[in-house]
């Protein structure tokens, strides 16, 4: 059964890697929002959101992440999805988030992107 | 061709429940020998269907009855709730520019089911909803 919801962080330069794992549920997002939230306001505006070891996702987490991509478009930030699963790719494109943020097959590559 | 497989839960409302209904899919879906990729999209379409579900029930203990009917080529997802129901055609559809400049960013769960599915049915009066959801699985 997919695992309980976890985050770790992590900074290269003036990247904010977040790495999910379990389910991505309305606590999920919640905290992916709040942790966001600590560095978007020591100035952070560049994140990768890895989701290898995410396989479950629900709309209700997923909406946290427009949250997300809201206050970085507010400050010409960027969003950049890591290591996707299909199902969870093919959801976050129905909800067009993909409109605002980009998505990459590995974080290395994301962050090639944002250099 | 294997005949159908069937597979009934019903749904008490505590966290992340909606986990158990998928252990149960996988399990069918294995024995099946059905592709991840088709896998991963019912996962998609159990998890909003049991989460609204509940959230629309308006019951102080309510309880999801679901039901999961699976061969080789199709699976039939069947979820009931026995609340207040509500009018599918009264929900707007949500749209991301609107979403990003609004307090409110929920209400995915029905677009989910409609676009990832291969066919939705909503029938929902006062005596609560009944969705059924045909996902093809070749």
């Amino acid at each position: 059964m997919e695992a309980e919801f976890a985050l770790k962080t992590e900074v290269r330069g003036d990247v904010l890697i977040m790495a999910t794992s379990g389910y991505v549920n309305n606590d999920g997002g919640q905290q992916i929002a709040s942790v966001f939230e600590e560095y978007h306001a020591k100035g952070f505006s560049r994140v990768v959101m890895d989701m290898k070891e995410s396989k479950v996702v629900n709309s209700i987490g997923i909406s946290f992440l427009i949250e997300v991509i809201e206050k970085l478009n507010d400050n010409n930030g960027k969003l950049i999805f890591a290591n996707l699963a299909p199902s969870i790719e093919k959801t976050l494109s129905i909800m067009g988030l993909f409109n605002y943020a980009a998505k990459e097959s590995s974080v290395d590559k994301a962050l090639a992107a944002l250099a | 061709m294997e005949p159908n497989i069937k597979l009934k839960m019903t749904l008490p409302r505590i966290p992340d429940i909606e986990l158990v209904a998928i252990e149960g899919l996988d399990r069918m879906a294995r024995h099946m020998g059905i592709p991840e990729e088709k896998i991963g999209e019912a996962h998609v379409l159990v998890t909003e269907a049991v989460i609204n579900a509940f959230e629309h029930s308006g019951q102080s203990r309510p309880v999801v009855r679901i039901e999961f009917t699976m061969n080789q080529e199709k699976l039939i997802i069947f979820v009931r709730d026995y609340g207040k129901g509500f009018d599918p055609g009264a929900v707007e559809q949500p749209d991301i520019d609107k979403k990003l400049s609004s307090g409110h960013k929920r209400g995915w769960g029905l677009k989910l089911m409609e676009t990832m599915s291969d066919d939705l049915l909503i029938e929902s009066d006062d005596k609560g909803t009944r969705i059924t959801i045909i996902k093809n699985l070749k």
